[in-house]
């Protein structure tokens, strides 16, 4: 004889538990949360050298940086005497919230304004997991093509912001930028865009200025 | 491809509701899956079949049941789209349109056989 239970949950239920009581204490702790998502090599880790090296000084930063392999992402951080942790995934394509929770008693940190958590490059699996963020940035590189956006549009609906990267490449690559915010406010009509050139610097000041105002609303 | 990492999740959970009803065996699961949930049902499916070996819940079916996005026009509500394919703007007053619902990643039913006889 066969039985049908009806159950209604998420599937990622556990991780949804996990993030939230990351959740709290980050709301506890005042510390201002965003997990980075792109596909590989889109300039997740160039984009945060330069924000953290801006933001030194006048605000206590760290980055949690997941890869499948290797600690060089975090090394690229620490060689500017900032706090970073490498979580090593081990070949999953996404970071979870236990893995985030463990790296944070692993790194010892401290108190902190902002904490940026730069997840494995991949476009798609680091979508469905909730980290505990304020929010997720989606990095967009001009070099990956402009039909991104309405080809992988999960990712540009769940991340308020979008930043478009390596802008310094628009006239070596056909790239319109224009297309690529449209598709972006379709599928998120709220969502912030920004045009950043981690190597010219152009965008760096509005991106970073978002982050302190995100990080002072919080404290509000 | 974290559809791995799901199905290893589902197994979790269905096993938990195949204990809590005294079930023997894991016939059938269904789950909701939208079409902004970043998952491919077709490497679910794989992944179910491939994570289910060697437990209650091996040779079971999972059924998929697929959630399309909507898109809103805050004045005309929601217009009609495939699948895949996005508006611009509303087709009758071009409003820009919001984007609700399929981000569905969820269990919906566990099938499973009580005393251990086949259904
Ligand atoms: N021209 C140009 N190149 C850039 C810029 N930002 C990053 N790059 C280059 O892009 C490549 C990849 O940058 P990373 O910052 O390592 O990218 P990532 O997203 O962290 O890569 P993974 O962690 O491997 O996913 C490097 O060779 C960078 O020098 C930019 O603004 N302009
Ligand atoms: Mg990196
Ligand atoms: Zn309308």
């Amino acid at each position: 004889m066969s039985q049908t239970a009806d159950v209604r949950m998420q599937i990622l239920e556990a991780n949804r538990k996990a993030a939230e009581a990351l959740r709290r204490r980050f709301s506890q702790e005042k510390t201002l949360v965003v997990n980075l998502i792109s596909s590989p090599g889109a300039g997740k880790t160039t984009l945060l050298e330069a924000t953290v090296a801006r933001l030194a000084g006048k605000l206590r930063t760290a980055v949690l940086v997941g890869d499948i392999a290797t600690e060089r992402d975090a090394d690229r951080i620490r060689r500017l005497g900032l706090p970073a942790y490498q979580i090593l995934t081990g070949g999953a394509c996404h970071l979870d919230a236990r893995q985030v929770e463990g790296a944070l008693a692993r790194a010892g940190f401290g108190a902190l304004d902002m904490l940026f958590i730069e997840n494995v490059g991949n476009l798609i699996c680091p979508t469905s997991y909730d980290l505990g963020e304020d929010f997720k940035v989606v990095l967009l590189s001009l070099t990956e093509g402009d039909d991104k956006p309405f080809k992988y549009p999960a990712i540009f609906t769940k991340a308020s912001v979008a930043v478009l990267t390596k802008v310094d490449l628009q006239n070596i690559v056909d790239f319109d930028v224009e297309a690529v915010e449209t598709q972006i406010r379709t599928l998120n009509p709220q969502a912030q865009v920004f045009r950043v050139s981690a190597k010219t610097g152009e965008g760096m000041e509005a991106w970073c200025r978002t982050l302190e105002l995100a990080l002072a609303a919080k404290r509000a | 491809m974290h559809e791995a990492s799901l199905a290893l999740e589902l197994l979790k959970i269905t096993q938990g509701v195949l204990a809590e009803h005294g079930g023997s065996r894991i016939l059938r699961v269904k789950v909701a899956v939208g079409e902004l949930s970043a998952v491919e049902p077709e490497l679910l499916r794989y992944a179910w079949e491939a994570v289910t070996l060697e437990s209650p819940a091996q040779g079971s079916v999972l059924e998929v049941e697929f959630f399309p996005a909507r898109q809103v026009c805050p004045t005309c509500g929601p217009v009609q789209r495939s699948p895949g394919s996005w508006l611009p703007l509303c087709v009758s007053c071009g409003a820009p349109l919001r984007v609700e619902g399929g981000d569905e990643l969820d269990l919906l039913e566990v099938e499973f056989d009580v005393n251990g006889e086949k259904s």
